[in-house]
C-alpha cells in the first residue's frame, strides 16, 4: 500500500512540473555556472552573438553579484568596511556597522517607554483628533499604538470598529493617519537610524515633519470623504 | 533565558538590554537582508545601465525636490519595503551618486510612503479599511511624501 501511495504521488509530482520550472532551473544553472562571468574575455561568443557590452552580463552571475568587501586603502580614516567594496559583500558589512546604533536606539526608546512617554502623548493627542480629524478621543490609544507598532495599530483600531465604537468613515480616517508612515516611530529609528549620521538637519525634524504630515493626510481623506464619497455615508 | 518577570522589570539597565535586545533582532532578520538586497538591486541596475536610464527620465520630477534622478529609485523600493528603501539610499551615498543634502530630503518621504505594498494586508485589511478607499489611502501617502520633500528642501 505504502509502495503505491508513494508511486502516485510520484507520479502527481511528476505531473505538476512545467515549463516554469525547467526555465527557473535552467536559470539557476545558468547563474550559479560563472558562465556569465568573464563573457567580456571570451571573444568568440562577443563576434558570435555580436554583444556590444559584454561586461553586462555580470548582472547575472553569482559570483559578480556577490561583489567584494572593500580594501584599507586609507587606513587612517577607512573603517572595516574599507573602501571600494561592491554588492552583497559590501552590503553585509555596511548593515553589520549599523547594528551598534539600531540598539542603542531601541535600548534608550524602551526606557523612554517604560517610563511613560506614550502614555503622555496619548494625553496630548486627544484633544487634538476631533477639530482636525473628527475622530472621538477613545481612537487615541491605536493611532498612538501605531506609531510603535503597525500591528498592534491595526488590531486595536478593528476591535474598535467591531465594537461599534466608530463607524466605516472613522476608519477610513484612522486608517489614512496610520498607513502613511505606519510604526514611525520603530520603523524611524530602527531603520532611519542607518542614515542618521548623514542627516544635515537635527533627527528630530524628519520625525516631525512626517508626524504633521500625518494630520494633514488624514485630513485630507477627512475632506475627500466628506465630499467626493458623501452619498457613501449618509446612513451613518 | 526563560525570566518570567523579564516585562515587570523596572531597572533601567534590564528595560536598555531588553530594548536593545529587540534592536539587534530588528537589525538582523529586517535591515541586514533588506541592505544587502538593496546593495545587490543597486549594483545590478548599475550595471545593466539602468541606474542612469532612470536618473535621467526622472530627472525632470526630481529636480522639482531638489534632488537627482537616481533618487527616483529609492523613493521605489521605499514603496514596496522602507528598509530596501533605506537601503538604497544608503547604497547610492556610498557610491557618491547621492550626498547628505539629497538624503536629508528623503529621509520623511521613505517613511511616508515606504512599505504599502506589506502594510495593505498588515495594517488596512487587519484593520479592515473597506477595499474601496485602498487607492485614496494610498495616493494619500504619496502626496505626503512628496509634500516631505518639498517641506525639507526648504529646511535644509
Amino acid at each position: 500500500m505504502h509502495n503505491n501511495n508513494d508511486k502516485d504521488q510520484d507520479q502527481k509530482v511528476q505531473i505538476k512540473v512545467g515549463i516554469k520550472a525547467y526555465i527557473a532551473l535552467i536559470c539557476a544553472i545558468l547563474f550559479f555556472s560563472g558562465i556569465f562571468m568573464n563573457v567580456q574575455d571570451m571573444e568568440w561568443v562577443k563576434s558570435f552573438f555580436h554583444i556590444d557590452h559584454p561586461d553586462k552580463f555580470k548582472a547575472f552571475d553569482f559570483t559578480s553579484l556577490g561583489g567584494q568587501f572593500g580594501t584599507m586603502q586609507h587606513p587612517e580614516k577607512n573603517t572595516f568596511l574599507g573602501e571600494g567594496g561592491l554588492s552583497a559583500k559590501a552590503g553585509f558589512l555596511f548593515a553589520l556597522s549599523l547594528i551598534p546604533t539600531v540598539m542603542l536606539a531601541l535600548g534608550v526608546l524602551e526606557i523612554f517607554t517604560h517610563y511613560g512617554a506614550i502614555r503622555a502623548a496619548h494625553k496630548l493627542l486627544t484633544p487634538l483628533l476631533k477639530p482636525i480629524l473628527g475622530l472621538p478621543g477613545l481612537t487615541g490609544l491605536a493611532l498612538i499604538t501605531d506609531l510603535q507598532s503597525t500591528d498592534a495599530g491595526a488590531a486595536l483600531t478593528k476591535e474598535l470598529y467591531d465594537q461599534k465604537q466608530i463607524g466605516k468613515k472613522e476608519v477610513i480616517i484612522m486608517g489614512a493617519w496610520q498607513y502613511s508612515g505606519a510604526g514611525l516611530i520603530n520603523n524611524y529609528f530602527a531603520i532611519g537610524s542607518a542614515i542618521f549620521a548623514w542627516l544635515t538637519v537635527p533627527v528630530v525634524i524628519p520625525l516631525l515633519v512626517m508626524f504633521i504630515l500625518k494630520f494633514v493626510g488624514a485630513a485630507f481623506v477627512r475632506m475627500i470623504l466628506n465630499s467626493l464619497y458623501k452619498k457613501d455615508f449618509t446612513n451613518e | 533565558m526563560s525570566n518570567s518577570h523579564k516585562k515587570e522589570t523596572n531597572n533601567p539597565f534590564d528595560i536598555f538590554v531588553i530594548g536593545a535586545r529587540k534592536g539587534f533582532n530588528i537589525a538582523i532578520n529586517n535591515l541586514m537582508p533588506n541592505v544587502l538586497m538593496a546593495y545587490v538591486i543597486a549594483y545590478i541596475l548599475n550595471v545593466l545601465g539602468l541606474m542612469e536610464l532612470l536618473g535621467s527620465v526622472f530627472s525632470p520630477l526630481m529636480s522639482v525636490f531638489g534632488l537627482p534622478g537616481v533618487a527616483i529609485t529609492v523613493l521605489l523600493t521605499a514603496w514596496l519595503s522602507a528598509s530596501a528603501g533605506t537601503g538604497v539610499a544608503v547604497s547610492l551615498f556610498a557610491h557618491q551618486q547621492l550626498g547628505i543634502t539629497d538624503i536629508t530630503i528623503l529621509a520623511p518621504a521613505i517613511f511616508l510612503m515606504g512599505s504599502q505594498l506589506q502594510y495593505m494586508g498588515r495594517l488596512l485589511g487587519v484593520a479592515d479599511v473597506p477595499k474601496k478607499y485602498w487607492p485614496l489611502l494610498m495616493l494619500t501617502s504619496i502626496f505626503n511624501a512628496f509634500i516631505a520633500m518639498i517641506i525639507m528642501r526648504l529646511i535644509v
